[in-house]
């Protein structure tokens, strides 16, 4: 029986292949619109960053995801191992010229992709905030005056800063992490627990 | 529960499955239970969405388990079994069949309950299963010495990384032995009560897994994992705990799963019943009290 992996489209797509071809998987790239790819091994499935926990949930082996989508969506899931990429941070932003604590947001609106985080950490801080779900370039928000602050990843600060906006506070560090099916980690034991050790070992000594 | 694209058809493939479940446990003589949807909140009741009414709090359809455990503390030893919904994560319904298992001796609980799943299943025509058990108690008892890590080593096997116990300050042989743990699955384990499980049940598919757990509170020792190769899912699950004074052991399992996976061969026997005039109603009506099945066309 092949391994079923998901890899996520975007900036984590790279570095994953290139640790999986250290270990001595290789992913073949997938030609055109192809979203699925077959080795003697392997099936791979090319999917949205956002989804691939989902996937891995719901019968798919393995997949690698960012800590950020992973939090957001909450799923039943193992989580053996971080990786060493994918690292950035996710915070609450602001126009540069109207900051204020987060403390002071109480009553905001907030855009964000990421809702089910936003609301538990504004809750979490007893502020009752409007959340406002955004599928992307979440920084005209603020700009285009239908939310006072956002939440969204920081990486290096050039896009905030090319849009007036600045950091407030973290909520996360974001990395990516090797996700594992429930049912996988117990039907193929052995050759998941012996994927994770190599891989731990392979980042012990540095080399992703 | 959610609106299904055709709520009929998945209605038709819940009942059917239900109809064998429910004579399952008729059979091994578990009474059904009807509970309230809504109960006044407590912080013992898991799940359920929660609501104001009149300035008070209540849940909507919780967790069947700690909502019996919140009802019956007491009295006589019971054998209850259920089939309803529950709410999880606000609105998301789940239909669960379940059973619950309250007064009996420790071993006679955890194997009656264990039977009781291996015989639903097979009832249902799946064969493909297993049941991986795990021991709360186990890990306790690991963690004597280091309890101030308590919540991380319990994370850790919650996420199943390690990575979360090397970070701790602990002697390197606890991480060993704690690592010993997190990898067993086998069938003859150092712990002697789940070696007793094992081999009293006899059954291939049944294992012990030290990194099975079960993150409810009301779980006071054993727990288990119903699964299959089959579905990405976990089939179901339980445990042991306790009501009041009574120890207890219950399960419940996603409807939704094991009907979907059910293997059941078509009814026979059903006698159809053809007429121009209704008098085919009277000849069903006997036929009925005959308990026999009919179908007026």
């Amino acid at each position: 029986m092949k391994t079923r992996f998901v890899i996520p489209e975007g900036r984590l797509k790279d570095p994953s292949i290139r640790l999986l071809k250290r270990l001595g998987v290789d992913v073949p790239l997938p030609s055109g619109r192809e979203l699925v790819v077959e080795t003697e091994d392997y099936i791979f499935f090319f999917a949205k960053p956002f989804d691939v926990p989902v996937y891995v949930e719901h019968g798919i082996d393995l997949g690698i995801a960012g800590s950020d989508v992973v939090e957001e969506r909450n799923c039943d899931l193992f989580i053996p191992l971080e990786l060493p990429f994918g690292r950035c941070r996710l915070s609450v932003i602001m126009p540069g010229d109207h900051v204020v604590k987060v403390e002071e947001m109480d009553g905001f609106r907030i855009a964000t992709k990421y809702p089910n985080i936003a609301s538990r950490y504004f809750a979490g801080k007893g502020l009752d905030v409007e959340i406002m779900k955004l599928h992307g370039t979440v920084e005209l928000a603020p700009k285009t005056r239908i939310a006072e602050a956002l939440v969204d990843i920081v990486d290096t600060g050039r896009t905030l800063r090319a849009n007036g906006l600045v950091e407030v506070e973290k909520i996360m560090d974001v990395s990516a992490m090797l996700l594992v099916n429930r049912i996988a980690q117990k039907t193929r034991f052995t050759m998941i627990n012996e994927l994770v050790m190599r891989m731990k070992q392979l980042l012990k000594e540095g080399t992703s | 529960m959610k609106v299904k694209k055709d709520l009929f058809s998945q209605s038709r493939i819940l009942a059917r499955a239900s109809k064998h479940i429910r004579d399952v446990f008729d059979l091994w003589g578990y009474e059904e239970i009807f509970l309230p949807a809504v109960e006044e909140y407590s912080e013992q009741l898991r799940d359920g969405l929660k609501i104001t009414y009149n300035n008070a709090f209540y849940l909507v359809k919780p967790d069947i388990t700690s909502q019996i455990v919140v009802n019956l503390k007491n009295g006589e030893p019971r054998r209850l079994c259920y089939i309803s919904e529950v709410l999880k994560d606000g609105i998301n319904g789940r239909w669960q069949a379940g059973a619950e298992f309250i007064g009996g001796s420790d071993m006679q609980m955890v194997l009656e309950i264990l039977s009781l799943i291996i015989t639903l299943l097979e009832r249902l025509g799946i064969e493909n299963f297993y049941i991986d058990i795990g021991s709360i108690m186990v890990w306790e008892n690991a963690l004597k010495d280091v309890s101030e890590y308590r919540e991380e080593v319990f994370l850790a096997l919650k996420r199943r990384n390690f990575g979360v116990i090397e970070e701790l300050d602990i002697p390197d042989q606890k991480k060993e032995e704690l690592w010993y743990l997190f990898n067993f699955r086998g069938r003859k384990s150092p712990c002697n009560r789940l070696n007793e499980i094992v081999e009293n049940l006899n059954d291939e598919r049944v294992f012990i897994d030290f990194g099975t757990i079960r993150f409810y509170p009301y779980y006071e020792d054993i727990v288990f994992e119903v699964y299959s190769s089959n579905v990405g899912h976990p089939l179901g699950g339980g445990g042991s705990y306790r009501v009041g004074s009574m120890k207890a052991c219950g399960f419940a399992m996603n409807l939704e799963v094991i009907a979907g996976l059910a293997r059941l061969t078509d009814e026979d026997g059903r006698i159809i019943l053809k007429g121009k005039s209704w008098s085919a109603y009277e000849q069903a009506r006997k036929l009925v009290m005959e308990k026999k099945k009919v179908r007026v066309i």
